[in-house]
């Protein structure tokens, strides 16, 4: 019996899915024993001549993490699509365009004038800038191109299932696996290795909670001394634990530190920022104009603090004009 | 074509009719925009309404979903602080929304573009002074240009 | 819902109100192509029979299982539909209806944007409506015991034809007797008796009736639940003194503490113990816990023993299914200087009037003021009402036009000599008798004058100067009066905002409770099972709030008569698969229908239904989805915003 062939591959990442993988530590032996991995950049020396060779739909399942916003990654998850039975967006970046989502509040003109000529840092008095191509040795060299938006997978290609995280911690990587390997596949576009239900239903402090769950007042974790016995929410901090799918075992929470959302959306939500925003500016205890913004005024970036992992998959999918006028 | 050469999508024509989704609440705006009616004031055509129990059932979601869809403007309304007809719904919306609206500047929608107002059942004419007011607002600003959406 | 949607749209003309405007035939054509729509009709009145019977034959004949209505707006007619459709087998909850009148033909100008609108609208309601889902009524049983919040004319009328047709009452009154504003007044307009003796007349037929039990000198300090089984908490002020009381009056001779008497709006004190006025039920006298020093003379001189200084109140728990506010009014309190009020006792109200033409009043009937008796009387009349002054309301106070007539017409049958004039912003003698009532004032040689701006009114210590400009004759008059009577309108009770606080229910702009509908639901509150009778809602007269005594308690028992009643189903309902019990929506609920229970080892949140008034706010709040509403769901509506692009269809 032929062994299940696997790809990995990065688009716009940091690295952090690639390690995640191999946290699975020692089991990532057995799984080199069950499959035979036929891609991974990062880690095997194999090149895209290697795939385009392969028939298609032969590769049992590709699990592609980061963002799409180079031309070859699109190129590259194209051509793994068409070579692939299971297409599975692997971490927060893939699946909703992760960190590197936040770049679509920006247009290229800005990024570009940012990055290699306002930061106050910078030295570039020639004001040089990337370009596609270049000359070497009259020889030309072409550099992908930059898409307008980064884009989460599945606008891109159709995924299978999506595992969760930032990155996917390595039991939901090992769960999601097996869920794989099973041969009992769930419904088309399930989000796998994860809970069904928010991170409150894992989380140790969940029972603390008085019924009554309102807040006057916001604070930064470095302006609270945590009580770990009690929820983080009512301590004042902005855990979007009730707003992000568990799995992950609360291990932020465990160690002090509010949940920032990596594990994205629930089945019944479409816009993560939006629900997560609703449900944090509903236990806003103030009836009046006044007070209502003054906890607001607590959170100066709130598109950085509800859609840190998600603006390229919500609604608007960023900034509404591409470039600042 | 190439995801590359998908450019910024115009909606602008010559004769600018902004589309504005309404949220209304049953009890007080909705009752509000039915006298107006039965009165036979008039009013741009340019509101789709939706109506809801409460202004509280409002999800920001619905908003930004409109606003995807090709709204211009939204506007929520509901009854006056301390008059909804469930109490406190009014208030859950209020907090919202001023979150929202902040959320949607740093997305390049301008404030204007969400509006909440509280209108009650009998208030027909203020009802009818927002909408005239908010359809210039929003011709002023322009059509709301999205960047491309792009799908496979 | 696992079957395809099919949808059937049915678009009324309403004679020429829609179809004068939009292009009904082009709106059904359009309707016909967008998906799921498997049969699109008009007709001229689709509410008539024969437009509900084109409904139910085309359910049945294209076998549909959506319906959209377009047409006037869901609260005309929304009923009606969803009673047509359940005729037919379907699910009543399966209809959606587009408003293209009220919100469309009857607002828009332009004839091609109103048609496109209409579109827009019908598609955004078949959106809505192919994700609708058949939804079972809550049944929940009937307590046929009701609450009767006031003890004036309202109030008791509504308890007597409740209590008439077999029905348990709570009878709740703050004051110390019952009886409200009307058993204050003197003889009334049109009838022999006195205000007190009709007060009297209910009183005695509701406290005689073994339906009713009576707390007065009590108040509702909670109310939880919802209609059918409201749980009332009624906590009763002692009275201090019992039914052993003979009346023979010895502790008020004895009683060093005195106080303006409210009963006689002042215009002659009390004791710290006293009897409110003479025909007061119940009989008893009564101490006022705030001006008693406990000096005990009282105790000292009853024979019979009957103070009772140490008597405690008590907080009674009732059950009971429906709820009739009927709280009456306070009359309008000029501010101190309006038209020289509380400034000299040559200006008084016209309340302060009535008590003092009334037999039993301070005066024992006789019109003086100090030691003397007026021989010219200026009525300002509209004080309060009409915009008149800074203070004053917007709205006419319906009874004080009758009223004031009726006692310039006394004054001049008692004291023929007596000047009158009537100084007016409008006459609005509307009622039955009343224009002859005016007619007969005209006649006895009362000056009338007419005001645009309201009349200069300066007390001396001997005379009170007017001036007023005539609107009529456009001539400025300027002369000297002996007394000013003021008739002044009708307020909102000033302990109204206790009780909305206490059965949450709205108020109007005026300040007065706010009825569901103005002209077709006058005596219901806008929550189901509480009813609003008399002044409460507006200014009224005696006769008119008996009606509406009356008309409530007709409302009641008709509730009554069901047995049951069917909680509308669009109620919060919560995934348990999808909750991880993170308790935000508990505190989202102001009827504490949400509670958090133990689900194995986990905790889910769960929704009382019974409670679950349906405003969708937890749902908004719910950070995971679990939580929706039945008929509003997040999909449901993100649907009805998506059809607004929606290129399908056209």
């Amino acid at each position: 019996m032929e062994k299940p062939k696997i790809a990995m591959y990065w688009c716009s990442s940091c690295g952090g899915c690639e390690e995640a993988t191999v946290d699975i530590a020692e089991k990532i032996l057995e799984l080199a024993d069950l499959v035979d991995i036929v891609f991974w950049p990062v880690a095997l020396d194999y090149k895209e001549k290697d795939v385009e060779n392969l028939p298609d739909g032969s590769i049992t399942v590709s699990l592609i993490n980061g963002g799409v916003r180079m031309t070859d990654h699109e190129h590259m998850v194209k051509l793994l699509r068409k070579k692939s039975k299971i297409i599975v967006a692997y971490g927060a970046c893939s699946s909703w365009g992760g960190v590197p989502g936040l770049l679509n509040l920006y247009g290229q003109e800005e990024l570009f004038s940012r990055v290699y000529s306002e930061v106050p840092t910078v030295e570039n008095p020639e004001q040089v800038t990337p370009s596609r191509s270049t000359k070497v040795d009259d020889v030309e060299l072409m550099l992908p191109e930059v898409l307008p938006r980064l884009l989460p997978l599945d606008r891109v290609v159709g995924v299978d299932y999506y595992v969760p995280g930032c990155p996917p911690t390595a039991e939901v990587t090992w769960r999601a696996l097996e869920v794989l390997l099973s041969g009992k596949a769930p419904p088309q576009g399930s989000v796998i290795g994860a809970s069904e239900k928010a991170l409150c239903d894992e989380c140790p402090l969940n029972g603390t909670k008085p019924d009554r769950v309102l807040v006057q007042d916001l604070k930064r974790p470095h302006q609270v001394i945590v009580d770990p016995e009690k929820c983080l929410l009512t301590q004042g901090l902005l855990c979007l634990g009730p707003a992000t799918r568990g799995g992950c075992q609360a291990l932020c929470v465990k160690a002090r530190m509010p949940c920032t959302g990596c594990f994205g959306p629930l089945d019944m939500v479409s816009d993560y920022g939006a629900k997560a925003a609703s449900f944090f500016a509903s236990i806003v205890d103030f009836q009046d104009e006044e007070s209502i913004e003054r906890v607001m005024d607590r959170l100066p970036d709130p598109v950085g603090t509800f859609y840190r992992y998600t603006l390229a998959s919500s609604a608007l999918g960023g900034r509404a004009r591409a470039n600042r006028k | 074509m190439p995801l590359s050469q998908i450019s910024e999508v115009d909606k602008v024509s010559d004769q600018f009719e902004p589309k504005i989704v309404l949220f209304a609440c049953n009890w007080c705006t909705y009752a509000a925009m039915d006298l107006a009616g039965t009165s036979r004031m008039k009013y741009p055509p340019n509101f789709r309404v939706i109506r809801l129990m409460c202004s509280g059932r409002v999800d920001p979601q619905f908003i930004l979903e409109a606003f995807r869809d090709g709204a211009d403007g939204v506007l929520v309304a509901g009854c006056h602080p301390g008059d909804c007809h469930y109490m406190e719904g009014n208030y859950k919306a209020l907090r919202r929304m001023i979150l929202l609206r902040r959320i949607l500047e740093s997305l390049g929608i301008e404030k204007e573009r969400l509006r909440l107002e509280w209108i009650s059942a009998g208030e027909a004419v203020k009802f009818v002074k927002a909408a005239h007011e908010m359809v210039g607002q929003i011709k002023a600003l322009g059509p709301l240009q999205l960047s491309a959406q792009v799908k496979v | 819902m696992t079957e395809e949607p099919r949808v059937g749209v049915f678009v009324c003309h309403c004679g020429l109100n829609i179809a004068g405007t939009i292009d009904v035939k082009k709106v059904v054509e359009y309707a016909k192509t967008v998906p799921n729509v498997a049969d699109a009709k008009e007709y001229v009145f689709m509410c008539s029979a024969p437009g509900q019977d084109l409904i139910k034959e085309d359910v049945k004949k294209f076998h549909l299982n959506r319906v959209v209505v377009a047409s006037c707006s869901p609260s005309m007619h929304e009923p009606t539909f969803r009673a047509c459709i359940a005729e037919t087998g379907l699910n009543r909850y399966v209809l959606e209806m587009a408003n293209i009148r009220e919100q469309c033909s009857w607002v828009y100008l332009d004839k091609q944007k109103a048609t496109e609108a209409a579109k827009d609208l019908i598609r955004m309601a078949v959106a809505k409506a192919r994700l609708l889902e058949p939804l079972e009524e809550l049944r929940v049983s009937l307590e046929p015991t009701s609450l009767v919040l006031g003890g004036g004319v309202a109030g008791l009328k509504a308890c007597l034809d409740l209590a008439e047709r077999g029905y348990r009452l709570h009878l709740i009154e703050k004051l110390p007797t019952l009886g409200g504003n009307a058993a204050r007044l003197g003889k009334l307009a049109h009838v022999d008796i006195r205000g007190t003796e009709v007060a009297g007349s209910l009183i005695s037929a509701v406290v005689s009736n073994p339906n009713v039990t009576v707390h007065v000198n009590s108040e509702l300090i909670g109310l939880e639940g919802s209609v059918g089984a409201f749980r009332a908490k009624i906590r009763t002020t002692p009275r201090f003194v019992d039914e052993k009381c003979t009346l023979c009056g010895e502790c008020f001779h004895v009683c060093p503490i005195e106080v303006p008497d409210e009963y006689e709006f002042g215009l002659s004190k009390r004791k710290a113990i006293y009897l409110p006025f003479k025909e007061a039920y119940p009989r008893i006298p009564v101490i006022d816990p705030e001006i008693c020093t406990q000096c005990r003379e009282c105790v000292k001189v009853c024979e019979p023993g009957a103070i009772v200084l140490d008597q405690e109140g008590q907080v009674v728990e009732v059950v009971a299914g429906a709820i009739t506010i009927a709280t009456g009014f306070q009359p309008y309190e000029p501010p101190e200087g309006e038209y020289g009020y509380k400034r000299s006792e040559k200006v008084l109200t016209l309340f302060q009037l009535e008590r003092l033409l009334d037999k039993n009043g301070p005066t024992g009937g006789e019109l003086k003021l100090g030691e003397s008796t007026p021989r010219s009387i200026a009525f300002i009349m509209c004080v309060g009402s009409l915009v008149t002054t800074k203070n004053a309301h917007t709205y006419c106070s319906r009874m004080c036009c009758a009223s004031s007539l009726k006692n310039m017409l006394t004054i001049k049958e008692r004291y023929p000599d007596t000047e009158i004039y009537a100084i007016y912003k409008d006459i609005r003698t509307y009622g039955r008798g009343d224009e002859e009532l005016y007619e007969k004032t005209t006649e006895s040689l009362v000056k009338f004058i007419r005001f645009e701006t309201p009349p200069d009114v300066k007390p001396h210590s001997d005379r009170v100067d007017i001036e007023v400009y005539d609107a009529t004759l456009q001539e400025n008059y300027l002369f000297q009066v002996d007394a000013v009577v003021l008739s002044v309108g009708m307020s909102p009770s000033a302990d109204l905002d206790k009780v909305r606080a206490v059965v949450k229910t709205g108020c109007s702009p005026e300040g007065f409770l706010r009825e569901a509908h103005l002209k077709l639901r006058p005596v219901e509150a806008p929550t189901d099972g509480v009813f609003l009778a008399g002044s409460v809602t507006s200014p009224k007269n005696i006769i008119e709030s008996v009606m509406a005594g009356g008309a409530s308690a007709a409302k009641a028992a008709a509730l009554f008569a069901k047995k049951e009643v069917r909680i509308d189903p669009i109620t919060a309902e919560v995934t348990e698969e999808i909750c991880s019990g993170c308790a935000i929506c508990i505190a989202m609920c102001p009827y504490g229908a949400i509670s958090r229970k133990e689900k194995g080892e986990k905790k889910v949140a769960q929704v009382d239904k019974a409670l679950c008034k349906a405003c969708g706010a937890c749902v908004a709040a719910c950070p995971s989805g679990a939580m929706q509403q039945a008929g509003f769901k997040d999909i449901q509506v993100m649907a009805q915003v998506a059809a607004l692009s929606d290129k399908r269809g056209g």
